[in-house]
């Protein structure tokens, strides 16, 4: 138990005085006291102290960690982790990047790779009943995308994170909740009630349509999303052999899911998936780029915590998922975030150092580095002979490298990307996590190309969908050997393809037998039991 | 500098067709595979170890290094068993049932094997009789859980309770993975937890006595 405590606080728009509330357990850490005093952090491991986004700078004061250690200021700590000393004259500094209200940076736009005609998956009646909802349903990030029924347009589109990320950064750890009593009504209102409904009232509202002409919903997004969603118990996907509740499509209504306001039997389409790990999303990007129909060898690649692959050849769908973690979404990286206002989306080095980078518009300053922008870093880094294949510094380039730029702690060595900004750091340890991740993409396109006696060179079209993709620079993916041995003409980057699918089914009546077939005909590769693949993973670790 | 102060280095530094090359240039040479193991593997698993604690490498450069001594290995192993030469130490290791990673354990697996000690894999999703008849059977002094899912945890703590419930001869068990903590180890009954591949080794002898 402790007493009310008032600390300052350094925020990103400036400072405050904060009265900590008492705690009533003997668990609460910083984090709870941040998050009730309304200003929530970053806690998206779940608060296992395993990510870093909730790190905020011990200033003045001490630290007392849940372990038993003590910090003094200055010190960069946890606040998942532990609580403040009483003491007067305490005081944090919070990054942006460690706030949880940033607004995603979220795709909703997508290529669609096949044509589509305007005849409806639900009876439309223009003028009473004539809009629907195109919903996708990522781990990370929820759009409801708003279409006019009579046209096929989408009118309107809302995104925001989805709430469960509270709860849970990826599937599994969400997986694993589900299984505490009462956490899966916990985790289903996080998206129905938190997430979904503010969004679908928003569109409504944003286009001034009624949502009593709302006729029909369709919605894609991975296999647990989708039991999430309806409450169904997802814990069996968690263990081997990973059986998932249902993997069909079904039709329910507004009033099954719990959305209270489009009309109660509006029908919710929930489009068909492949397996535990290689989702409706996935399906949905299948039909939408028309990968299904492709006569020469082709591939559909989602880049996220879980990296999804489908593999078309000879009218055989080959789907498997690979491990990546949460590198390339920023996560266990020193500076690392997601796509969002403030973060270096890309650097270019031309030449000389330091590098220009290019930030993703929105915010005052630099809030971190983003996936896209440690790709970039990798391949220029290694073709600079900054990095050697290992992912080390090369010690020539050390010793040239301007002392501004370097970053030296305890015998863990860095690149400050710009000498006057810490949160550009790259460090080795980053490197390390960022090879492990695209070792793992790549061993899974590789493992997946050699089980049908296929090389990078025989694919027509390599498909990247996801948001990750869309702000990749594709020839430094390639150089940095995520996607391996292909050219930089073969890949397609296809933006939001799971919300197209979700569109194109209801828009076009057609698309959902499509997808059905394609599902129930798609084969699972498991990666860890396929010979080879830790070879192949290791062999993928190095930088070209 | 000697054959084997090369394939030390090889190892070491992850050169998978050098060190399975030096290997056999070694035996050419009549260097008795006991020696190799102990003069020029074992060294160099010691120090990958102890670099990868200090955080002087990380994983991927480990992984290439266990790599490199695992093609060794394959070269010796029939060798060594000809000559009758079995180390002092029995480990079992296996991925509890429910979980398909092998990366993480395969990796204590050679860090093992760099140590001097015996080690039979059983593989992953190993359920928890299987860990049982195996034990019977090699009559390890060591057993090694993985997991790497936190949704596998559970399996690990049936594991235990099944080995230690089963009145096969004693054994220390060692528990590891990514969401394992010291406080779970404890928790589960279990005699030792290790955070990665490096402090693994030590973990293993302390725990079978051989420090």
């Amino acid at each position: 138990m402790s007493r009310p405590q008032s600390i300052h606080v350094q925020w990103p728009d400036g400072a405050s005085t904060l009265a900590l509330r008492a705690v009533h357990h003997d668990g609460a850490t910083l984090a709870d006291q941040l998050a009730e005093a309304g200003r929530p952090l970053n806690t998206r491991c779940g608060r296992h102290g395993r990510c870093a986004g909730c790190t905020v700078e011990l200033v003045a004061g001490r630290f007392l960690g849940r372990d038993g250690t003590e910090h003094a200021a200055p010190a960069e700590i946890k606040a998942c982790q532990g609580r403040l000393a009483p003491g007067a004259d305490t005081t944090i500094a919070v990054p942006a990047r460690s706030l949880a209200t940033h607004r995603p940076q979220v795709v909703t736009t997508f290529k669609v790779g096949v044509p589509a005609a305007t005849e409806p998956l639900v009876p439309v009646v223009p003028g009473e009943s004539d809009h629907g909802l195109a919903i996708d349903i990522g781990t990370t990030t929820v759009v409801v995308s708003l279409v006019d029924l009579r046209s096929g347009n989408i009118v309107r589109e809302e995104a925001s994170f989805n709430r469960q990320i509270e709860l849970g950064d990826d599937v599994v750890t969400r997986i694993q909740l589900a299984g505490v009593p009462d956490k899966l009504d916990v985790l289903r209102d996080a998206i129905v009630g938190r997430t979904l409904a503010p969004l679908i009232a928003g569109v409504c509202a944003g286009a001034a349509i009624a949502p009593e002409r709302l006729a029909g919903a369709t919605v894609a997004g991975n296999t647990t999303m989708l039991h999430l969603l309806t409450g169904t118990d997802p814990t069996p996907m968690g263990v081997a052999p990973f059986c998932a509740a249902f993997l069909e499509h079904r039709q329910l209504t507004a009033a099954n899911i719990g959305l209270s306001t489009p009309p109660p039997a509006m029908p919710v389409h929930l489009l068909p998936g492949i397996s535990a790990y290689v989702g409706a999303d996935l399906v949905a990007g299948c039909v939408c780029t028309g990968l299904n129909h492709c006569a020469e060898p082709s591939l559909l690649v989602d880049i996220g915590t879980n990296g999804e692959i489908l593999l078309m050849h000879r009218g055989r769908l080959l789907a498997t998922a690979t491990a990546a973690g949460p590198a390339f979404e920023g996560g266990r990286l020193a500076r690392g975030t997601r796509a969002v206002a403030g973060a270096v989306a890309h650097v270019r080095f031309d030449g000389e150092f330091p590098p220009a980078l290019d930030l993703i518009p929105g915010a005052n300053g630099i809030v971190g580095l983003c996936g896209s922008a440690y790709v970039d870093f990798l391949a220029q880094g290694r073709r600079i002979s900054l990095l050697e294949p290992t992912g080390r510094i090369s010690p020539s380039a050390w010793q040239t490298l301007p002392a501004v730029h370097r970053h030296h702690r305890d015998i863990t060595r860095g690149v400050r990307l710009n000498a006057q900004n810490d949160a550009t750091l790259v460090t080795e340890a980053d490197v390390a996590h960022l090879l492990q991740a695209k070792a793992a993409i790549a061993a899974g396109i590789v493992t997946l190309l050699r089980r049908a006696g296929l090389a990078p060179a025989d694919i027509r079209t390599l498909y990247l969908a996801g948001g990750f993709g869309l702000h990749l620079d594709v020839a430094h993916a390639i150089e940095s050997g995520l996607l391996p041995g292909f050219r930089p003409e073969q890949i397609d980057v296809v933006g939001n393809t799971a919300l197209g699918g979700a569109w194109l089914a209801l828009i076009d009546r057609t698309v959902l037998p499509e997808m059905i077939a394609a599902s129930t005909a798609a084969e699972v590769v498991e990666l860890n039991l396929e010979p080879g693949f830790e070879d192949t993973f290791i062999d993928h670790l190095a930088l070209p | 500098m000697t054959t084997l102060e090369q394939l030390s280095q090889a190892v070491a530094a992850g050169k998978s067709k050098d060190a399975k090359a030096l290997t056999q240039r070694a035996l050419d040479e009549g260097v008795k595979p006991g020696r190799l193991v102990d003069e020029a593997l074992v060294p160099a698993m010691a120090a990958v170890g102890e670099r990868f604690k200090n955080n002087e490498i990380f994983v991927p450069e480990m992984l290439v290094a266990a790599r490199a001594m695992k093609e060794a290995m394959n070269l010796l192993e029939p060798r060594l068993l000809a000559a009758g030469i079995t180390p002092k130490y029995t480990a079992l290791i296996g991925t509890v049932q429910g979980d398909l990673h092998d990366i993480g354990k395969n990796l204590v697996a050679v860090m093992w094997r760099g140590a001097n000690f015996r080690v039979v894999d059983l593989g992953t999703n190993v359920p928890p009789a299987k860990f049982v008849a195996a034990i019977n059977e090699h009559r390890p002094q060591l057993i090694g859980l993985s997991a790497l899912l936190t949704t596998t945890m559970p399996a690990m703590v049936e594991t235990v309770r099944t080995i230690r419930a089963s009145g096969c001869p004693a054994v220390k068990i060692m528990v590891g993975g990514a969401p394992i903590s010291q406080q779970f180890a404890e928790e589960i009954g279990a005699d030792g937890y290790a955070s990665d591949a490096g402090s693994a080794v030590d973990r293993a002898r302390e725990l079978v006595g051989a420090i």
